[in-house]
């Protein structure tokens, strides 16, 4: 039976752990609520966020949070052009299984170019307060941990804030709601959805970053991403931020405890033994999940 | 590698870097099997429309009635361009088959002849794919991932239960089969979206499974399968390997176009056109999805195997990787899922590039940019793959009669009726109601 801080520990790192699951769960669930769109190439999205947090550190001296400033408008364009350019031209009839085959190759490109631009080695971001880290009840916290966990949960708070509060939240909910009548009411529902996949998109700017901070980075390292996230949104019910932000936190906890008996490798099982439980007992995903009956 | 058969090869076996020739080689050395294929593969693309689909009249959505419409010279000729067509198929496919054939004896080296055994392993898997991703629109994009467990399942019967090799390698396609069906109820239970999602999970959980068990499957540092014939030399271990793969993809190719002209692909064709009509038109949509991705994923664990057998070591980053089954993916699409050798001219096309990347540009990271952006190239501007733009070309050149049943997409009709006035909506009394858009 492992000691009790030690416990205590892996449910504060899951607790972490999960706060950037649920941020990035948030962005691909806007995807599929928009467009029934699967996004495979949003955790490559995330690795080039974190590659570019890593470059202005290295080469400009910046501190990788202020890459930022540049990383989110960036990929908030990219989101927008990357809808009204790509996913729009596809056939209605078959957009979903097509957007994956797309959103994959814009995937395996930029896992290509990074890995052309930085080549394969393992980058780290060496900071200051790398290292720093404090103790709460007998648990160590780094605080890079809880910076990105801040970041993740200021993202998640103000993403909460502009779906609910502003008008242009009401016309996204609206649009995922139900497009035609969404056009019937005035709402312009092509912009909207291009810019709803650009805040998608820019939540993996933040995640990326946060992502940058404490771990190290290699080209092909989304394939570890996409998997859990796409495990955490089928269990959260496809289409449903809530329940995404559920899951995540549950299967991100799930992870960090189950890491102390079983070792990092075969704790990451969990996601898939979850997803496809979850598959065969309750398609439609354990949290919310209204839209993912039909699909 | 048994060290007798080393001296008779030594300039080519070595792959990456053989002879300065060789690179151009690569390239037009198996040109004539592509330019033969290539016309022999176009033909069915008119003649399938045109003629012997007798059963396709009982395609629920598809409107029949302006079959029923049609004047009798107009039928007579769509009859005698039939017979015409199952001529010039008959002779495609001796063409087609006696260039596969023919190729080995071709080959200049045994380096080219080991790419046509890499290529011809491609054409079996993408037609295996084909078996849910054209029939059903079912894309999956874990079967490179069913394709290793048939290789890892071949080599472990070998090595662990001592089996000879292709026991082995039938009992694996079994086990993968049966293997199969608790996959394909988790991932066919619902539509589209999952499905792709636990094609990928599966290859991702297969890759940390395969990785981690290093007592069983070597882990990292992979696993050697022994050699079937271990008596023969190099290049006579490609050229039998040759054939049995050939073999197999007669095989493969032969059980799709059963299934294609049967009652049983049209119910599948049915699912791929519209899931929800054809349910409530009675077709047991899930049992009929579950049968052919059985079937597919015994295939594609017979192609894995094989290649287990043939290539002598296996390692999981690339038995269990997402790539090889979108490399399969793209073959399939770009030469075009409706067809029966859709899969195998894509095979020669982004096999044979592949070839030539490697040793163009060794392993760089570009292949994946350009495996990427022809993926976004054929998935934009040619979903429906080569063979039907090469038979629309050919319609439009050699005649002009439109085949009495039109194999084209409910998404297509429905944007031709968009497109088009009104009026053509009420000439065409069978299928106005398509429009609907999805909910």
């Amino acid at each position: 039976m492992p000691s009790g801080a030690l416990l205590f520990q892996s449910v504060i790192l899951g607790l972490l752990l999960g706060g950037l699951y649920a941020l990035l769960a948030a962005g691909l669930t806007l995807y599929f609520g928009i467009m029934r769109v699967v996004m495979i190439a949003h955790s490559a999205f995330l690795i080039l966020a974190a590659y570019l947090a890593w470059w202005s550190h290295t080469r400009l001296g910046v501190d990788p949070l202020l890459s930022m400033v540049v990383t989110v408008p960036l990929f908030f364009g990219a989101g927008v052009l990357l809808q009204r350019l790509l996913l729009a031209r596809l056939r209605a009839a078959t957009l979903t299984m097509m957007s994956v085959l797309l959103t994959f190759a814009i995937a395996v490109t930029i896992e290509g170019l990074l890995g052309y631009a930085f080549t394969g080695t393992q980058r780290r971001i060496q900071l200051g307060y790398g290292s720093a880290s404090f103790g709460l009840f007998g648990a160590r916290i780094a605080v890079v941990k809880l910076i990105a966990f801040g970041l993740a949960a200021v993202a998640l708070l103000t993403l909460y804030l502009l779906m609910k509060k502003t008008t242009f939240g009401w016309a996204l909910r609206a649009t995922i709601q139900h497009r035609d009548a969404a056009r019937l009411v005035g709402i312009e529902t092509e912009k909207v959805a291009g810019y709803g996949f650009g805040i998608g998109l820019a939540t993996a700017a933040v995640g990326g970053t946060a992502l940058a901070l404490d771990t190290t980075i290699y080209p092909s390292l989304h394939w570890h991403w996409i998997g859990p996230l796409m495990a955490i949104i089928v269990v959260g019910g496809l289409g449903s931020v809530p329940g995404a932000a559920m899951a995540a936190m549950v299967l991100g906890m799930a992870q960090s405890l189950l890491q102390i008996p079983l070792g990092t490798t075969w704790a990451q099982t969990i996601f898939y033994l979850a997803l496809f439980a979850t598959l065969a007992f309750r398609p439609q995903g354990f949290f919310g999940g209204r839209l993912a009956q039909r699909f | 590698m048994p060290s007798a058969s080393d001296p008779t090869v030594t300039p080519a076996t070595t792959g990456p870097d053989p002879a300065p020739t060789s690179p151009e080689a690569t390239t037009t050395a198996p040109k004539p099997p592509t330019a033969a294929a290539e016309p022999a593969a176009a033909r069915p693309g008119p003649a399938t429309a045109a003629g012997p689909h007798p059963a396709a009249t009982g395609r629920p959505e598809s409107g029949a009635a302006p079959d029923g419409g049609t004047t009798t010279p107009a039928t007579t000729r769509v009859l005698a361009r039939g017979r015409v067509g199952w001529i010039v198929r008959a002779v495609a496919l001796v063409a087609l088959a006696a260039a596969v054939l023919s190729f080995p004896s071709l080959a200049p080296n045994p380096y080219i002849l080991s790419a046509g055994v890499v290529v011809l392993n491609y054409a079996v898997l993408s037609t295996s794919w084909n078996f849910v991703g054209g029939f059903t629109g079912y894309i999956s994009l874990g079967h490179g991932a069913l394709a290793g467990l048939g290789g890892y399942g071949t080599a472990l019967l070998v090595t662990k239960a001592g089996l000879p090799s292709f026991v082995a390698l039938a009992v694996a396609a079994l086990l993968v089969a049966v293997l199969a069906v608790p996959i394909g109820y988790a991932a066919l239970r619902v539509r589209g979206a999952s499905f792709v999602i636990v094609s990928i999970a599966l290859v991702l959980i297969l890759l940390l499974v395969f990785q981690s068990w290093a007592s069983l499957t070597g882990g990292s540092r992979g696993l050697v399968v022994p050699r079937p014939f271990p008596g023969l030399l190099r290049p006579e271990h490609h050229r039998v390997f040759y054939f049995l793969f050939a073999g197999l993809l007669g095989l493969a190719l032969l059980a799709w176009w059963l299934i294609d002209r049967s009652r049983f692909g049209l119910g599948l064709k049915a699912i791929r056109e519209d899931e929800d009509k054809a349910e409530a038109l009675g077709t047991p949509t899930f049992a009929y999805k579950l049968v052919v991705f059985v079937v597919s994923a015994g295939f594609t664990a017979l192609a894995g195997g094989l290649y287990a057998l043939w290539f002598g070591d296996l390692d999981p980053v690339f038995q269990f990787s997402i790539l090889t089954g979108s490399y399969l993916v793209l073959m399939a699409l770009l030469g075009g899922v409706r067809h029966l050798f859709g899969p195998l001219v894509g095979a020669l096309v982004v096999g044979i590039a592949l070839e030539y990347f490697k040793v163009e540009f060794g392993n760089t990271p570009l292949h994946l940019v350009a495996t990427g952006v022809l993926l976004a190239l054929v998935v934009l501007f040619m979903p429906d793959g080569v063979l039907p733009a090469i038979g629309a070309l050919a319609n439009r050149l050699f005649g002009t009669t439109q085949s009495s049943i039109r194999e084209v997409t409910a998404a297509q009709l429905r944007e031709e009726r968009t497109a088009g006035a009104r009026v053509d909506a009420v000439a065409v009394p069978g299928g106005a109601q398509p429009t609907k858009e999805r909910p």
